[in-house]
């Protein structure tokens, strides 16, 4: 770090003349690899073996070239000229991108195509300006990178010898090419160079000087720069720390690719091939990045999560990642690789997540058998059990017991040792099944699907306009509520008192019953609170007509929530079911009553921080225990304009495997599509009733501790009432002894519910994971999304222990230990003095965990989020699956204005547009118009300059007047039927929420402010890192002590 | 106490929390007493003894953090085992000073006569 701060500082100065001194790294690799160099560059054939691959790669991958070009540019503006980026950023970024098009259309054919010579001519004219001769000359060392990061999908070994040849032999070729390019053309050569100048010669000449004499230090050491000593670390690394620049300087600037399409396709294939390389990768694959210069080519995760796609060999039978996701899928053997380890070692489990079309888990009837069980362990069958004894027999993959199998199960095995009938049996070739459970599996009938709402009818309720839209959108779900015709149904409502409701069928109307003992709360009417909705349908009906007008007068201000809620449970307590509960106001009365302890900005930053974020009234937490014991789930749908303790009331939701709707400020105006939409959702999306959830696993590991939001009902066994696919669970495995034996460790995850029809099954996921003995593997075999995901639990669980600023050190720290643990797995071999080093797997963790301090629930202090907001916020992130998650913390940013402007829109170009911004204010363009949309909400940001054109289109003549008022219907342009057909697709991609769309005009404080600006992640804001900041803070506390 | 590893599997948390925490009021109130005796009757060394261990107890009682909470039984399982088997390590030894200094006493006691 030290060379290279001083080195940087002189680029701007004059960034391109510093370039000639790039000349000594020549030489100096010339006398590296010298004698090499003579032998290597006639025999063209030994360049092939190293061109190749990255030839192949590019038409196969088409992106990849692509991507490197575009690369450079921005590093170019961005480090050396770190001011004036923004007039000269686009005129450089323009001719880099429209000279990677050519080049790379033609890439595809093939080697011989010696394309790039095409593409040279437009590539000149940046040179000039800066000097043609530098940029050419740093590829000597340059070729490493491309060269190298295709390599590492095929074979580290080989790659090195190949390597210090190569470089050689590039040097040579080059200084010719510096003065007449085009004429190379003969041979491969040049579409090497071609191929690799556009990458490296920017981004190299402006790192050359500090190269000069201490070469291996090349500190400025982007991987792919390093023209160090040890080749073959290089290509090694080249390929690591290629990939993440590859995605991100994608985005930058999309503004040009858009329109440039021509750039555009390759973009899909190519982080696909990227995604390859990394888990194909067999050697040792540290990336290196410069924290402090080239903020542009920092990986992003522009392209959302991508999941563990391939699995290694022989784990082919694994669950889908969508319902198990392992934090690394490699075991440690030892309790020290644990404690090495340092991220947190466990699981994700979305049990009932949605599957597409036609890969929906298969439903088994195991009538006449039994399911099969192992007798020691209760482990379902599945495909990792094998067969003995001529198939009487079968041996349990987790406790290793041979078991009996019963009579009508019995096949005969084949030469292979194979089941004869494996293919009719689906739950010995798929790691997702379903059972149907016989009656041992039952402790009561089956319940049926229950609904009870507890709709809080105070003045402030009435006036937000929410019974209504509660009412209708109740009334609107009706006939597709799941388990029809046995669900049941049931209201009560309550102000200062609670209203109970007889819906008896033989009636016309409801008759409305009202409780005022508030002390003592009884139910006045035995049964008839609860009836079955296909009976009563024409008194609910009558009912939910009703219920806006009855209370239109109320001016109520009381609420007895504490005493409505007993009287819930007792009414429900019989059956079990969903609660949702739709509160306004402040419980005021009878049991449960909070005071108002409100947001207390002296509290932050003391030891008693946390306790704003816990409940008040131990009540709350003793009635959701018993909602939970009596399988009754609890949603809690938030609406107050006040405080409102959500810290106390959404406990509810929390430990019955609820969820918290937050709508601050509701009003039926603005809010009532979005409510409506996530009621809707809660009340016809499939159902699983009174589950238990239980994650078993291999001798010598066990799972300690359970993250979200659920009731433990003994040590591994997690009760939920009510799940459905929206949920998500995590948990944390330790180490029960010192040292395992087995090869692989499996996993089953079972969850037996009462699914709406009635049936009782049980779902099984089973999957395996090897044991490995090497730190490496684990970190290489790493998975992002189920680490941020178990970090951000635990850092919002810590947030109820202590302060916020304990939870964000907490996840600094993790992230820190754990990559100077990598680091000191690689950087003394490699000698990697002054870089930042990650595993490829790892590469978006650090951004990750940056938005994870900047999320809602762990931002700031006092003033930077409301206290409901920030509860309410934390319950969610609880309970979301991975991929909804990491959109949260890291939310999409789209550019729309060029898209709205084009005249056709099919839908191909659609996917075009969907082009992910990395967040950060200079993605913003004040001519441009934007989309941001982190699953929850969707936010449109008008540019300041943006042509009055399209906000008329969109706007209509609302265009001028105050955004925050105007609401976003479809108008009669073309423009306006695009947008909304847009924001369709976008909310389609994520129905779990609706995502309401604000408006925002840019300038327009303070909602630009805490709509966009606070949320673009990695920019400096009120006291937070950006971005580079925090890598380079991380930076020197991994190099402290490391 | 010992009902912390009795709910490892066999009884479900709502009965084992209610349990130990109708006995919680009780021992906290009894250790209360036991050294104020002490303080009384004049035995400075014995309160003395006592104090840290009321003095806990008494910490835990005003940050609300005696009574089991059922919903984090198991999450707090470790920290609560760990906890109250260091109270009746405390206690025990407690036990056996008194016992000392009761057989001490009344050794006085015989040689005075």
């Amino acid at each position: 770090m030290g060379t290279e701060n001083p080195g940087r500082p002189s680029f701007p100065a004059s960034p391109f003349a510093a370039a000639p001194p790039t000349i000594t790294p020549f030489s100096n690799s010339g006398h590296v690899g010298g004698s090499e160099a003579s032998n290597l560059r006639p025999t063209r054939p030994s360049f092939p073996p190293n061109t190749l691959p990255p030839i192949t790669a590019g038409p196969a991958g088409s992106g990849e070239p692509p991507a490197f070009r575009p690369a450079p540019p921005t590093r170019f503006n961005d480090p050396s000229l770190p001011a004036p980026p923004s007039s000269y950023g686009p005129p450089a970024s323009g001719t880099f991108n429209r000279f990677p098009t050519p080049p790379f259309g033609s890439m595809p054919p093939g080697p011989p195509a010696r394309a790039p010579l095409v593409g040279q001519p437009p590539f000149q004219p940046p040179p000039s300006q800066v000097s043609p001769p530098p940029p050419f000359r740093p590829q000597g060392q340059i070729p490493a990178v491309p060269m190298g990061s295709p390599p590492p999908g095929v074979n580290t070994p080989q790659i090195d010898s190949p390597f210090p040849a190569s470089r050689p032999n590039f040097q040579p070729s080059f200084p010719p090419t510096a003065s007449g390019y085009p004429a190379t053309g003969a041979s491969s050569q040049p579409t090497l160079p071609g191929y690799v100048k556009q990458s490296n010669a920017p981004f190299q000449a402006p790192q050359g000087p500090p190269v000069q004499s201490p070469f291996q230090a090349t500190p400025v050491g982007y991987a792919p720069s390093a023209p160090t000593p040890t080749p073959h670390y290089l290509s090694q690394q080249g390929g690591l720390a290629q990939a993440p620049p590859v995605a991100s300087p994608y985005g930058l600037h999309s503004r040009d690719q858009i329109q440039h399409p021509g750039t555009m396709p390759p973009m899909g294939s190519m982080q696909g091939l990227i995604e390859d390389f990394s888990s194909l990768s067999i050697g040792s694959v540290p990336g290196s990045i410069d924290p402090g210069v080239d903020s542009k080519a920092l990986p992003r995760p522009l392209d959302g999560d991508v999941e563990p796609n391939s699995l290694p060999e022989g784990y082919s039978v694994n669950c889908n990642a969508r319902y198990l996701r392992l934090t690394t899928n490699a075991i440690p053997n030892s309790q020290s690789l644990v404690s090495r380890w340092h991220l947190p070692l466990g699981a994700v489990v979305c049990p009932l997540a949605e599957a597409p079309e036609g890969e929906e888990v298969s439903v088994l009837n195991f009538v006449s058998t039994g399911i099969i069980r192992c007798r020691r362990c209760r482990t379902y069958v599945n495909p990792f059990i094998t067969f003995t004894d001529s198939g009487r027999k079968w041996r349990c993959n987790i406790c290793a017991l041979l078991n009996d199998v019963p009579g009508d199960y019995f096949a005969h095995l084949d030469a292979t040792g194979r089941r004869v009938d494996l293919d009719q049996r689906p739950e010995l070739t798929k790691g997702s099944v379903e059972f149907v459970a016989p009656t041992e599996y039952m402790v009561r009938p089956p319940m049926p699907p229950l609904y009870f709402f507890l709709i809080d009818v105070s003045i402030s309720a009435v006036r937000s306009g929410m019974i209504e839209v509660v009412a209708k959108t109740i009334k609107s779900c009706l006939d597709d509520l799941p388990g029809y015709p046995r669900t049941q149904i049931g209201f009560i409502t309550y102000d200062s008192t609670v209203h109970f409701y007889n819906m008896k069928s033989s009636l016309t109307q409801p008759q409305m019953m009202v409780v005022t003992d508030l002390e003592d709360i009884f139910i006045p009417l035995p049964d008839d609170l609860l009836v079955n909705l296909s009976e009563s349908r024409t008194v609910v009906d009558a009912f939910l007509d009703s219920l806006p007008t009855m209370f239109q007068d109320n001016l109520n201000m009381e609420s007895a929530f504490g005493p409505a809620l007993k009287a819930a449970f007792m009414v429900m307590s019989q059956l079990g079911g969903k609660l949702l509960i739709f509160q306004n106001t402040m419980p005021s009365l009878g049991v449960g009553r909070l005071k108002l302890r409100g947001d207390d900005p002296r509290a932050y930053g003391t030891d008693k921080e946390h306790s704003l974020r816990v409940p008040e009234d131990p009540f709350y937490k003793q009635m959701a225990a018993d909602f939970t014991k009596y399988q009754i789930g609890v949603n809690v749908y938030a609406f107050s304009d006040k405080y409102s303790d959500l810290a106390s009331i959404g406990t509810l939701a929390k430990y019955t495997g609820g969820q918290v709707y937050y709508y601050p400020s509701f009003q039926a105006a603005n809010h009532s599509e979005k409510l409506s939409h996530e009621l809707t959702r809660d009340l016809t999306r499939e159902t699983a009733w009174e589950a238990v959830m239980r994650i078993r696993c291999g001798k010598g590991i066990r799972f300690t501790s359970y993250h979200g939001n659920f009731m433990l009902r003994s040590t591994d066994l997690v009760a939920l009432p009510a799940v459905d696919c929206d949920k998500a669970y995590a948990m944390q495995l330790s180490l029960e002894e010192t040292l395992l034996t087995n090869q692989t460790v499996y996993f089953q995850v079972a969850l037996l519910y009462t699914a709406s029809c009635g049936e009782r099954r049980i779902r099984v996921h089973t999957a395996a994971a090897p044991v490995v003995s090497d730190l490496g593997e684990m970190y290489r075999q790493a998975d992002n999304g189920a680490i941020v995901s178990l970090l951000s639990r635990l850092a919002i669980e810590k947030t109820m222990s202590s302060k916020l600023e304990d939870a964000r050190s907490n996840v600094h720290l993790r992230i820190v230990k754990a990559l100077r643990e990598y680091r000191n797995l690689y950087a003394v071999q490699h000698r990697l003095g002054g870089r930042l080093i990650y595993p490829e797997s790892l590469k978006f963790l650090p951004l990750y965990g940056l938005a994870l301090c900047k999320s809602t629930p762990l931002r700031g202090g006092y003033a930077d989020v409301p206290l409901d907001e920030r509860c309410a916020a934390g319950f969610t992130m609880m309970a979301l699956p991975v991929k909804s998650l990491l959109k949260l913390l890291y939310p999409s940013l789209i550019q729309l204005d060029d898209y709205l402007l084009k005249p056709s829109a099919n839908a191909d170009e659609f996917r075009k547009v969907m082009k992910r911004l990395p967040l950060t204010a200079d993605s913003l363009d004040s001519r441009g118009l934007y989309v941001y949309d982190d699953g929850l909400q969707l936010v449109l940001w008008f540019g300041r300059m943006l042509s009055p054109d399209i906000a008329m289109n969109l706007l209509g003549p609302d265009a001028a007047a105050e955004l925050s008022r105007v609401t976003l219907v479809e108008r009669e342009t073309e423009m306006s039927r695009k947008l909304m057909l847009l924001l369709k697709k976008l909310r389609e991609s994520d129905p779990s929420y609706y995502q309401l769309c604000h408006l925002v005009r840019q300038g327009e404080q303070p909602r630009e402010g805490f709509m966009v600006l606070t949320k673009l992640v990695e920019d400096q804001t009120g006291g937070t890192n950006g971005y580079v900041d925090w890598l380079v803070q991380l930076h020197r506390q991994v190099q402290q002590n490391a | 106490m010992c009902l912390a590893d009795l709910e490892f599997d066999y009884i479900n948390p709502y009965d084992s929390s209610s349990r130990i925490n109708k006995a919680i009021m009780p021992e906290y109130i009894t250790e209360a007493a036991l050294c104020l005796f002490y303080l009384v009757t004049g035995h400075w060394c014995m309160s003395l003894i006592c104090a840290p261990y009321l003095y806990y107890n008494v910490r835990l009682y005003t940050r609300q953090k005696h009574l089991i909470d059922v919903t984090e039984i198991f999450n707090q399982l470790h920290a609560e085992k760990k906890q109250r088997l260091c109270k009746l390590f405390y206690l025990i030894v407690l036990l056996f000073l008194a016992i000392f200094w009761m057989i001490l006493t009344a050794l006085e006691d015989h040689d005075m006569d």
